[in-house]
């Protein structure tokens, strides 16, 4: 406590260094992020410009569309930039949608469980067990995806009566929406479950104290004080979480089917078996053709689509935070 | 402590800089290209090393036949390794130099003891107008048939288009893998499956024998199978210095053609 005080000049070169320091550091994160969104952008434009809104809609195949533009002729005059990209927009919007929702709500019981319910030895083992499910590389998510789920899904779900119903429309073979959402819930429900346990822990004793005394039970007041505020946070953990599901590729390319298909729902449970591609699978899997410079503009094109949703996602939370925020705690 | 930094930066450049200048005052040979050649070129430039110490140095990158073509002509490499033939709408002025062949061969599941199909029937199947394996004779399993062929930009779909399917279009319903590995794994994992691998990735798989022919190396070699691709090392304009010699020390050593023989054809020239 009783440490020396230096002369006052010292202290404030060396912190106005630092900050000047950091105000560099912090400025050039936000200009590789503005050149980044420009970049691509500019590169993306010429797919947007020759489809206009047709490019969000559906029509033709979108296969048949990429393969046409990987063989467009090499002048730049002729080139092809037809992609109506419907198909995988919504595969996506399925795929993420589908797992955030079911590991939205695991993740809040397991997490209730883990602060509030679990005997001190099961949380021991269970709370680094999730740290560490949360830090395991995609690729090996797709792995036992691939190796395991796919052949399983493929030999014992789908029946000789499903695959010849749909035949002439699509081929059934494992690769499935229902194995891409299995897969990718257990990929961000892990991390969904540390953001949400630390934001009940940030819950202040006192308020959580108050209902117990005016006899509400254990329940109750997890249910009514703890997770209500920390509403904000548990959104928080499902932006975190929807982000990490739209950019994921390498294993979506690896479970989802590479096929440009929309799953359709009024085919009943055959729907879940249904074979699709997401936009970023998508650029993973054509990476290949980069150089043919159309194919290359139209993989920038969909990557400028996730990039931009992900900005308005972030945007969304914000706004869909503010009302919670007044009673709400923020680990 | 203030000059410490550009100390560190000054450090740190020279590293850079230092053994990239050392390097370059030997021949460097610096690949890009396809991913089916990447491996043969890998062992041949090993293989160019042992026989010549210290002729060159080599740098082997990937990306794709299309990636290799469009890096030697614009000069930054020195070879551009494709898997596909040329095309009329590759840029001017490069030559192409034949390397060697790879066997392309139809493959099934373990569990579809196909033997032997024509070329007709493999048009049919892969352009989704015959749909179920009872309706192709000598297939043991029954049910919807399951096509899965490579994405548009890969080298071996573009050989499997030209000396397979002719002017057939590879149906839609296809699912299209990005590699000969995910292509493999899926015919594994699915007994109704049919696909399309290079050589080297057919372990564990029912090969469909191509007009009969088993897809084997001995096969290739005599040109009695008909599935054969060539590998080419396009140079920009006529190869010269450490590339020519590398090229012809691949085309007409000994020792080269050992190397290649061992899993693929190699090319006398």
């Amino acid at each position: 406590m009783a440490e020396p005080v230096s002369p006052a000049t010292e202290p404030n070169r060396s912190d106005r260094r630092a900050e000047l320091m950091l105000g560099a550091l912090a400025s050039v994160v936000l200009v590789v992020i503005v050149g980044m969104v420009v970049f691509v952008l500019t590169k993306a434009w010429p797919s947007f410009a020759h489809n206009g809104l047709a490019w969000f809609g559906g029509g033709g195949n979108v296969d048949d569309q990429l393969i046409a533009i990987f063989n467009s002729p090499a002048d730049p005059a002729k080139y092809v930039y037809t992609m109506h990209a419907w198909p995988l927009l919504y595969a996506t919007a399925l795929v993420t949608l589908g797992a955030v929702a079911i590991g939205l709500s695991f993740a809040l019981f397991a997490a209730i469980f883990i602060v509030e319910f679990a005997p001190n030895r099961i949380r021991a083992l269970l709370e680094p067990v999730v740290r560490l499910l949360a830090a395991v590389p995609s690729v090996i998510y797709g792995l036992i995806g691939i190796l395991v789920l796919v052949p399983f899904v493929g030999n014992h779900v789908i029946t000789r009566g499903t695959k010849e119903s749909v035949a002439y429309v699509v081929q059934l073979s494992g690769s499935s929406l229902i194995v891409a959402v299995v897969v990718l819930t257990v990929m961000i429900t892990p991390i969904m479950i540390a953001l949400i346990v630390d934001a009940l822990r940030a819950v202040p004793g006192s308020w959580t104290e108050g209902a117990h005394a005016l006899g509400a039970n254990r329940w109750r007041v997890v249910w009514t004080i703890a997770v209500r505020a920390a509403r904000p946070a548990i959104v928080g953990a499902c932006v975190l979480a929807t982000a990490r599901a739209l950019g994921e590729a390498i294993m979506l390319s690896m479970v989802s089917g590479s096929v440009g298909f929309s799953p359709n729902p009024l085919d009943g449970l055959t729907f879940f078996v249904e074979p699709m591609r997401p936009l970023a699978a998508t650029i993973v899997d054509n990476a290949e053709g980069l150089s043919v410079k159309p194919l290359g503009q139209t993989l920038y094109a969909f990557a400028a689509v996730l990039l931009v949703s992900s900005l308005f996602l972030s945007l969304g939370a914000w706004a869909v935070r503010q009302p919670m925020k007044r009673y709400g705690v923020r680990p | 402590m203030k000059h410490r930094l550009p100390l560190v930066l000054a450090v740190v450049a020279l590293a850079v800089i230092l053994p990239a200048s050392t390097a370059a005052a030997r021949t460097t040979i610096s690949m890009s290209g396809s991913t089916s050649v990447a491996p043969l070129a890998a062992k041949l430039a090993k293989g160019y090393l042992k026989a010549h110490p210290g002729a060159a140095t080599f740098r082997l990158a990937q990306g794709g036949s299309d990636v290799g073509v469009a890096d030697v002509a614009a000069g930054r490499v020195t070879i551009g390794n494709s898997s596909r033939d040329p095309k009329s709408s590759d840029p001017g002025g490069i030559v192409w130099n034949r390397i060697a062949r790879d066997a392309i061969c139809i493959a099934t599941n373990s569990q579809n003891a196909l033997s032997g199909l024509t070329q007709a029937q493999v048009q049919a199947i892969f352009s989704g107008s015959v749909r179920d394996w009872s309706q192709v004779p000598g297939s043991t399993v029954s049910g919807p048939i399951d096509v899965v062929v490579r994405t548009a930009a890969s080298g071996t779909q573009d050989a499997f288009q030209k000396i397979f399917m002719g002017s057939a279009k590879v149906s839609s319903s296809a699912a299209q893998k990005a590699s000969n590995g995910l292509v493999a794994q899926s015919i594994k994992s699915d007994p109704n499956a049919v696909g399309y691998v290079s050589l080297a990735f057919t372990k564990g798989l029912n090969d469909a024998r191509y007009k009969g022919v088993a897809c084997n190396l001995r096969n290739s070699k005599s040109g009695q199978y008909e599935g054969v691709r060539t590998f080419w090392m396009v140079t920009r304009g006529r190869a010269t210095g450490g590339a020519l010699k590398f090229i012809r020390w691949i085309q007409r050593s000994k020792a080269a053609h050992a190397i290649t023989a061992t899993g693929w054809v190699p090319i006398r020239g």
